[in-house]
């Protein structure tokens, strides 16, 4: 499989001597859909701006579908399909004006994309508001028309900067449903940015977390969340006096861990799988529980370990204070 | 002084300060008029001797000078009615409202802080003409008619641009307001003698105070002190202050739900 | 420039140009002022200086002497617009997706330069039909064509001025500094007084305004009294302000996307 995506030792300086991207290295695979998770001013969109030739790099090399970004920017417009962060949409025009518009700087002849514009209005449910300005359109219709005028020419890599931020979780779940689709249906390379771990999760099949302007971690979510750590068992029992007796069974599974007062905790190395031996060694002890928690490892945690501060609603935890999983879970 | 007295010259302060610390606040106010009255001298100063019905001056820059005053009030007043809907959007309105500050100083110190910027503008532009070469046939008298009037006018002025930001609360809209009032100007004889013009036009210049009140401010300076012009200003600017300030105690009122 | 990448060039200008006259219609804080903008100069202008007619201007009329004065002004209005426009699209990331796409670049500017030429076919028109109203005489067809051109070059000039300083400044802040420029040039050349009767430092600027000669030879159109010289000297100052404004709208274009 070739690389839709080549970025090596890619640099973004501002005025001021500022690196909103500082050295990154990407390879993303054709038909892959990658998320690109970070904060607020991690450099996401800086990334994504030099990527879709909008920037150009202060050093470093990146190609998109095999053209280089800063030499044959032609090619890599051709072959790219783009929806930015705050959907770019005038609100004084029809959605069904704006596809049609968009079809012509893609060079698309007239007819065909007046036809295209009809199937990418119906494929994303716009159809009926077709004639409507845009200036009325909900937050999900302008992302989903959005989509749709960033496929108008079948690009080969799709980049989609913070797709759903500001959008309620109907409209992202309907958001996230369509990008499936048409990476399953026409194998398009889907290029992600976004600040939500859980539309990471559900849509990417890697991730790559950036912060300060550098990526501190890249793999799929499974191995993400698998190499900072097992699962954590935690075991209630009902008479609160036998906890201790509880934590010995607990003790053959795995490593004691921090759990709420009143449980006993464990790593457990085995994961999910390992419960029912758990609850059997428990029944056979005679000790009675009143509740079982799993906590699995979720991005989130992935995220504090990684950079040593949370991605939502954390913004005053400053870079290594050194708040790690336990702080976050209390 | 009463504690009303010392907020109302606080705010004042605070709002002559400001204006200067944004020089689009005050330069569009003296440079735009300047500019007009620079292009308008030179284009008619040597043709106003062939125009029948023209007052006879030492030339078009006596003539002119006032017009500009004006002009400079009037732009000055529109930023500050801007500048007062900038506070309502920032919010500094409500902190203002919301604390025991008296109402009445929060509008009085607006129209105060605008009285003495006009009154300084008006200095400024007789300076600059009198510098390029016209003269004031009213002496030092005469001048200082011409600069209290003007400094007055900044309460109906003021008190207009202050009334539409209470009723819109938006800057935006206040700036919007400008090329009406800019239109009513040119429909007066504040840059031209009513005396040359015709038809309807003359009509609605005759109509227009603005005419009028420029007119006895002009006076004193191609003409000569005139007491009674003067009053006719005065008595123009003082009807129009009643109504723009009874209008801005009303919509302040209404902005702050009825009947406080 | 080869023929297929001009034929992209045209199509997408048109289509940029086919947008801007859209939105100028869609949008009624855009579309009255440049109605009315015109209009106002025309009659607070011709009434207020009506006196002036008594003195040789060429004319006894001063509303016939302000005619060309305010065709060129809503064709300069149209020009400031094309720039608010791009500065706008510019802040709304309409720009963005332009320049992501592989569209000309330079239909980014030609496109609103298309439209500010026709806007001031429209604001022109206002203008003359005005004057009809206000009972001036015919200026026959080649003087009303010129007058057509004489404003559509101007809103051409004047539209690469404004977007010059929308690619640089990228906000609609800057609209102030788009006007200042336009109406400084109109106004320091002979709106308001032919030459003869200029005084002092404005005899010398207008001498050196290339507004001058658009300005006069509009006059010689509208009066029938066309001349060769005047012609040249027109087409010249264009040439000479298209030379100015458009290297500085392409310059602003270059430096797009570098910081």
């Amino acid at each position: 499989m070739t690389d839709a995506i080549v970025v090596e030792g890619l640099v973004r300086e501002f005025k001021g001597g500022i690196r909103a991207v500082d050295g990154i290295d990407l390879h993303v695979r054709a038909g892959e859909v990658y998320g690109f998770l970070g904060p607020n001013g991690a450099g996401k969109s800086t990334t994504v701006r030099m990527l879709t030739t909008l920037l150009r790099p202060t050093a470093g090399k990146a190609s998109v579908a095999g053209f280089d970004v800063a030499t044959e920017a032609g090619s890599v417009r051709r072959s790219i399909g783009v929806a930015l962060q705050d959907a770019a949409i005038d609100p004084f025009m029809t959605g069904r004006e704006l596809l049609r518009l968009q079809a012509t700087l893609h060079a698309i002849p007239r007819a065909d994309g007046h036809a295209r514009a009809e199937v990418l209005l119906d494929r994303v449910g716009l159809t009926d508001a077709a004639d409507r300005r845009v200036g009325t359109y909900s937050g999900g219709m302008r992302r989903r028309l959005d989509l749709a005028l960033a496929l108008v020419h079948e690009p080969v890599v799709l980049f989609l900067d913070e797709p759903t931020t500001g959008l309620d979780p109907t409209s992202r779940v309907a958001l996230w449903e369509e990008v499936r689709r048409l990476n399953r249906e026409s194998g398009t390379t889907v290029f992600l940015t976004t600040q939500y771990l859980e539309e990471a999760d559900q849509l990417a099949g890697r991730i790559g977390i950036i912060d300060g302007g550098k990526i501190v971690a890249e793999g799929t979510p499974a191995e993400l969340k698998n190499n900072i750590g097992d699962a954590t068992l935690m075991i209630t029992p009902t008479d609160p006096s036998r906890i201790a007796d509880a934590a010995a069974v607990l003790q053959q599974f795995g490593p004691a861990a921090d759990g709420k007062p009143g449980a006993a905790a464990i790593r457990l190395s085995e994961g999910a799988e390992g419960i029912a031996a758990v609850v059997r060694a428990l029944d056979h002890a005679a000790i009675s529980t009143a509740a079982i928690d799993l906590h699995q490892p979720t991005l989130d945690d992935v995220f504090v370990v990684t950079t040593g501060h949370r991605l939502e609603g954390d913004a005053s935890a400053a870079p290594g204070s050194g708040r790690g999983r336990k702080g976050r879970r209390e | 002084m009463t504690p009303a007295i010392v907020q109302t010259a606080a705010l004042a302060r605070r709002s002559i300060f400001a204006t200067f610390r944004f020089p689009q606040a005050w330069f569009p106010s003296l440079f735009f008029p300047l500019v007009l009255m620079a292009i308008f001298t030179a284009s008619f100063g040597r043709s106003i001797g062939f125009i029948p019905g023209f007052p006879h001056v030492d030339g078009f820059l006596s003539f002119a000078v006032t017009g500009a005053i004006v002009q400079g009030v009037l732009i000055s007043s529109v930023g500050a009615g801007a500048f007062f809907a900038g506070d309502i959007e920032g919010g500094f309105f409500d902190r203002l409202v919301s604390s025991p500050t008296s109402r009445s100083a929060i509008l009085l110190s607006r129209l105060c802080a605008s009285v003495v910027l006009a009154g300084g503008q008006a200095i400024f532009f007789l300076l600059i003409a009198l510098i390029f070469g016209a003269t004031i046939q009213g002496g030092i008298v005469g001048a200082l008619i011409v600069v209290v009037l003007a400094a007055l006018l900044a309460i109906p002025m003021a008190g207009l641009g202050i009334f539409l930001a209470l009723r819109t609360g938006s800057a935006e809209a206040v700036q919007g307001m400008f090329p009406l009032f800019f239109a009513l100007m040119f429909f007066s004889s504040t840059f031209f003698p009513r005396e040359t013009m015709t038809g309807w036009f003359q009509v609605a210049a005759d109509i227009n105070p603005i005419s009028h009140l420029v007119e006895g401010m002009r006076e004193q300076i191609i003409s000569g002190v005139n007491w009674q012009q003067a009053a006719v200003s005065f008595g123009i600017i003082a009807v129009l202050a009643a109504i723009a300030v009874g209008a801005c105690a009303l919509s302040f009122r209404r902005r702050l739900g009825g009947d406080a | 420039m080869s023929a297929s990448t001009f034929s992209r060039t045209a199509s997408v200008s048109g289509m940029l140009a086919w947008r801007a006259l859209i939105l100028v219609r869609r949008m009624p804080a855009v579309f009255i002022p440049s109605l009315v903008m015109p209009l106002f100069i025309l009659v607070a202008t011709s009434g207020a200086f009506h006196g002036i007619s008594a003195v040789p201007i060429g004319t006894s009329s001063y509303l016939a002497f302000t005619l060309p004065f305010a065709t060129i002004m809503g064709a300069g209005f149209a020009g400031i617009n094309a720039g608010m426009t791009l500065a706008r699209d510019i802040e709304g990331g309409f720009v963005d997706r332009l320049i992501a796409s592989p569209a000309p670049r330079l239909s980014l500017v030609a496109g609103p330069l298309t439209a500010a030429a026709m806007r001031s076919v429209f604001t022109t028109t206002v203008v003359l039909v005005a004057g009809l109203i206000g009972q001036l005489a015919l200026p026959g067809i080649l003087g009303t064509v010129m007058i057509y051109i004489m404003a559509a070059s101007f809103a051409m000039a004047t539209a690469c001025w404004s977007m010059g300083v929308a690619l640089r400044a990228r906000t609609v802040q800057a609209a102030p500094m788009m006007q200042l420029v336009v109406f400084i040039l109109v106004f320091t050349s002979v709106a308001y007084a032919p030459r003869d009767l200029q005084t002092g430092w404005l005899r010398t600027v207008s001498d050196w305004n290339p507004v001058t000669r658009i300005l006069e030879f509009s006059r010689t159109a509208e009066f029938q009294s066309m001349s060769w010289t005047g012609f040249w000297g027109a087409i010249i100052s264009i040439a000479v302000l298209m030379g100015i404004f458009g290297a500085f709208a392409l310059y602003g274009l270059s430096r797009l996307g570098n910081d």
